[in-house]
């Protein structure tokens, strides 16, 4: 039997390993920003399992507006990423030290 | 409803492998080829939850136009991966512990307040005529219609950033400024000089 809690357990398991994917990485920007999309698809999940659990199509709304921004975030974070990539020729997160000090 | 369970526990089990996939290859493309499959993966278990118009916007969307966003970047930026990946190992035991905790809290929540969560997440409970792009687009289009134009208006935004984020103009490029040529006065640029008869 699929109940709802197999949904929630599945995207909480995808959650956490995009969480951990952020942490474990210091040296790609463009994996922490695919981290990024497996969180938002994580989120995602638990709208959509719900929406069908209440049988209410609120849920789904709301997954189509969060993906219009998600697509949003991942065109100027990768704008961003080209502009920083011509100033320093690297892409590491740990040589983004400009704003220390 | 055991078919249902097979499909449900095959295609988690890809998700969650294509997901540690994304954070464990060393070449980001491969992260990139990872990170499709777990978008498809997902639109196939969104069908399962009767979410059909939002499963074909994901893979269209996201694999479709995102990903290969994703893959231009990658392709165009020329990363020396042998070098990026040198420094993986030193953090790596904290965020697998700190990643470890966030899945046990969020499961432990929802299995010892089961009780919030009763049923069976329904599959048999909608008819088969029920049209979920015409329901929700009915739903989105009257009483979420300021959203709907918010969200228009963010993607003209993102447009409008990226391209003035990446755009830059070239100094010593031979190419015509038709506002400086239209402004051009013609009293600087010819000169009118009396010749008298004599002087040939």
């Amino acid at each position: 039997m699929v109940t709802l809690q197999s949904y929630l357990t599945l995207s909480a398991l995808v959650f956490s390993i995009g969480i951990t994917g952020i942490i474990i990485n210091r040296k790609n920007i463009i994996i922490v920003m695919m981290c990024t999309e497996l969180l938002l698809i994580s989120v995602n999940f638990n709208f959509i399992a719900f929406s069908h659990q209440l049988q209410d199509l609120s849920g789904q709304v709301f997954v189509f507006f969060i993906l219009t921004v998600a697509a949003a975030e991942a065109a100027i974070g990768l704008a961003i990423l080209v502009a920083l990539y011509r100033n320093k020729k690297s892409i590491s997160v740990s040589e983004l030290n400009t704003l220390r000090n | 409803m055991m078919l249902l369970e097979i499909i449900f526990y095959v295609f988690a089990s890809v998700l969650i492998c294509a997901s540690l996939g994304v954070i464990l290859f060393k070449n980001p493309v491969y992260s990139a080829f990872s990170l499709i499959l777990a978008f498809i993966t997902t639109g196939l278990l969104w069908l399962l939850l009767e979410a059909e118009f939002l499963a074909i916007v994901l893979v269209l969307v996201y694999v479709g136009a995102v990903m290969v966003l994703f893959l231009f970047v990658i392709m165009m930026l020329n990363i020396n991966i042998e070098e990026e990946n040198s420094g993986f190992t030193k953090i790596a035991p904290i965020a697998i512990f700190l990643g470890l905790v966030i899945a046990a809290e969020l499961i432990a929540l929802f299995w010892i307040q089961s009780d919030h969560f009763i049923g069976e997440a329904s599959f048999s409970s909608s008819d088969i005529s029920a049209n979920n792009t015409l329901l929700l687009g009915t739903e989105m289009f009257t009483k979420y219609i300021l959203s709907f134009e918010i969200a228009g208006f963010i993607l003209l935004l993102a447009i409008i950033v990226s391209i003035s984020l990446t755009l830059r103009s070239r100094k010593n490029v031979k190419k015509q400024v038709a506002r400086d040529q239209i402004s051009a006065d013609p009293k600087k640029r010819v000169r009118m000089v009396d010749i008298k008869k004599g002087d040939m």
